[in-house]
């Protein structure tokens, strides 16, 4: 007898108890539904994370600053590097400084940091968010390439603006996304949310406004003794600019937490008069040394991170990277995943008992036929194998809809979590089923089936033809 | 000599107390020979028809079946010889009951390795060599005792086996029916040539169609007679 025909002979037996079949299956089914899902949601926690990540293009870049006194290494006693540090003057972050990182091999480009608090007008709709300077090279790489309608920035001294999605979601203006279609809740329509062709925004004015310091006025003020109110302290400055390009809305939820709202070129938003986060120090600064809170440094590749990182720490400057902490991420998710691998494998060990004992009725049922099989020349091996057979197969078919019952739960589930917790109106996705869920899932839960039947099987094998025979 | 048994002895154990099945058993059967046993029940009959057909392992003595020790073999070759050597037929028939006449016979055709394709051919014409042509498709409970035993009958012939042994084959039946199955396995002895060891109770049968007549007496033979001894 080939393999072949003890597969189909162990399916036309499973046939044969439809019924049984049916609800051992079930055991199985609801065991791979439930481990499928617990791991898919681990799984689908950590794709956003690093779809966010890779979005963002955080795995090729540093973040650039001059070198900090590390509290907590201080703290602990630990005085590792710190000798004469305050002695030695801090490398400030100038142009001089970030021509001198451009030119590092590996890196593609490095920019100031320039993000600075604006209100933004555009008919009528008013907003205050963080506008970003970027040079126009940026253009070609994530997460800037992804645009929804016009272009991005040409030059970096271009009076033009790359807006977000979701920043015209703030406004209450929808650009119409046909990848994503946003369902507004009962409160969007209220507030007046409507949605427009994204191609009408393009080429409109953007104002916006930011404040500096009043120098003159703050002068004035401090010479006569007097407390500089807000008005005459400050300066507000109205700038004018063209939207030529909008970003697409960002497909993960932790996208639009990193940086700024709108983004212009670089020497544009330089030339803006501004208040910049460290502006205050400006204030104490002596030497007037145009320098930048911190630099953006993107990599050509990945694997020149490492490189690039001591030669701009030689420098004597500090970098911090999200992809210095992804192996302690990937870490603290293989827990997460491990965890809900184990609570849905608990349900599946239960299905195998169940495999197990019905196998061992269908022996008792079967003892007679196993008898004849025997008699008329089938070996141990083969009535072995066909018992094996029959429990893999019931593995492999639920395995199948178990997957099946997975993704389906997950799809209500999200359905469900995102009406509960809209955000931004789009639904985010908050399983992953990769393939290595789905082969994993299938060949464990083969290996369990298998497993369960092996006694059985064996037992089957071991039953003696003369007795069998004689069994009614 | 197709069959040569040697001081076959098969003792069974019921705790410590050894109960003898079979005492020191010794017979030759000749390729084509129909053979006969007969004893009362509990004689050990069934026993020695189990050691032959290999369903069930001496505790001494052999068996050589064509020269080959039987009695030696593995589990494995054991199943070998079940499926190419020698054909059973029960007097319970020990057809799958939710199996059709043809998927009975296609079963051991499964097992004696015959491809898919040639089986249901094979199958349907050693149903129709014992008559059965328009019961293929019957499952067991559907069939009269003579046709259920005469499935039985095809299904040991399917992977063409050099001995048929039947253990009391009419013992369920009447005695029309009985007739025709003897009929048709002295049929297939004497025309086909296979050899045949059957159990019966029926003496004045055994006498008539067997060229020998084995008595069995608790376990031992208690008299062999050739039919040239017969008056």
């Amino acid at each position: 007898m080939n393999i072949s025909d003890m597969i189909l002979l162990a399916i036309a037996n499973l046939f044969r108890t439809k019924l049984r079949t049916t609800l051992t299956l079930l055991g199985v089914v609801i065991g791979i539904g439930a481990l499928s899902s617990m791991v898919s949601l681990g799984t689908g926690m950590q794709k956003n994370l690093t779809d966010a990540f890779l979005e963002n293009d955080l795995f090729t870049s540093y973040r650039v600053t001059t070198k900090n006194i590390d509290l907590e290494q201080i703290s602990g006693g630990n005085f590792e590097n710190m000798e004469g540090f305050l002695d030695k003057p801090q490398t400030p972050l100038t142009d001089s400084i970030i021509k001198i990182i451009s030119n590092i091999e590996g890196v593609q480009y490095a920019f100031a940091d320039i993000q600075f608090p604006v209100q933004l007008s555009l008919e009528g709709y008013d907003i205050k968010l963080n506008a970003q300077g970027l040079p126009a090279t940026s253009g070609q790489y994530k997460p800037y390439t992804n645009l929804l309608a016009g272009t991005f920035f040409q030059t970096d001294n271009e009076k033009s603006v790359v807006v977000k999605w979701e920043t015209f979601r703030k406004m209450g203006l929808v650009p119409l996304d046909k990848d994503n279609l946003v369902v507004f809740s009962r409160e969007d329509s209220l507030k007046g949310f409507k949605v427009v062709d994204p191609d009408s925004l393009l080429g409109k004015e953007l104002v916006i406004k930011s404040k500096t310091l009043n120098p003159l006025s703050l002068a004035i003020s401090t010479m006569g003794g007097k407390v500089p109110d807000e008005k005459t302290a400050f300066r507000e400055v109205e700038t004018r600019l063209h939207i030529c390009g909008i970003l697409k809305k960002s497909g993960s939820f932790a996208g639009q937490q990193f940086r700024g709202g709108i983004y212009i070129p670089m020497e544009t938003a330089d030339d803006i008069p501004k208040l910049g986060f460290s502006s205050i120090w400006d204030l104490f600064d002596e030497e007037e040394v145009d320098s930048y809170g911190s630099v953006y440094v993107r990599a050509k590749d990945i694997q020149d991170m490492e490189i690039i990182r001591k030669d701009i720490e030689a420098l004597g400057l500090h970098t911090f990277s999200i992809a210095d902490q992804l192996e302690e991420i990937k870490k603290t998710f293989l827990i997460i995943d491990s965890l809900f691998g184990a609570i849905g494998s608990v349900a599946l060990i239960i299905a195998a008992l169940g495999i197990i004992n019905t196998m061992l009725m269908s022996i008792l049922e079967r003892t007679r036929e196993i008898g004849i099989m025997k008699a008329i020349g089938g070996s141990e091996r083969e009535i072995k194998f066909i018992f094996f057979v029959e429990a893999g197969f019931i593995g492999f078919i639920g395995a199948i809809f178990g997957l099946g019952l997975g993704w389906l739960v997950t799809r209500l589930a999200n359905i469900i979590l995102n009406a509960r917790f809209p955000e931004e109106g789009i639904p985010v996705d908050l399983f992953y089923f990769p393939w290595w869920l789905l082969a994993g899932a299938t060949a464990f839960s083969i290996f369990i089936s298998l497993a369960a039947g092996l006694y059985p099987a064996i037992r089957a094998a071991r039953i003696d033809p003369v007795k069998a025979l004689r069994h009614d | 000599m197709i069959l040569r048994v040697h001081n076959l002895c098969k003792s069974y154990y019921r705790g410590k107390l050894e109960i003898p099945a079979l005492k020191n058993v010794s017979l030759d059967i000749s390729e084509g020979e129909f053979v006969s046993i007969i004893g009362k029940s509990g004689s050990g009959k069934s026993t020695l028809l189990n050691l032959i057909g290999g369903l069930d392992t001496a505790s001494s003595g052999n068996i050589f079946f064509r020269d080959q020790d039987i009695s030696a073999m593995s589990r494995k070759e054991l199943a070998r010889h079940r499926r190419f050597s020698v054909g059973m037929i029960f007097q319970s028939f020990n057809l799958i009951p939710s199996r059709t006449a043809l998927e009975n016979i296609s079963l051991a055709l499964t097992f004696g390795g015959v491809p898919r394709r040639q089986r249901k051919a094979r199958a349907e014409d050693v149903i129709r060599s014992v008559g059965l042509g328009h019961r293929i498709d019957h499952k067991p409970t559907e069939l009269s005792g003579g046709e259920a035993q005469r499935i039985a009958i095809a299904r040991a012939l399917a992977n063409n086996p050099a001995m048929v042994l039947a253990d009391e084959p009419t013992g369920n039946l009447d005695s029309v029916t009985s007739s025709e199955i003897i009929d048709l396995l002295q049929e297939l002895n004497q025309k086909k040539g296979i050899s045949i060891l059957m159990i019966t109770h029926d003496q004045e049968t055994a006498s008539r169609i067997s060229n020998k007549v084995i008595r069995l007496v608790d376990g031992s033979i208690a008299n062999e007679q050739g039919k040239t001894s017969m008056p």
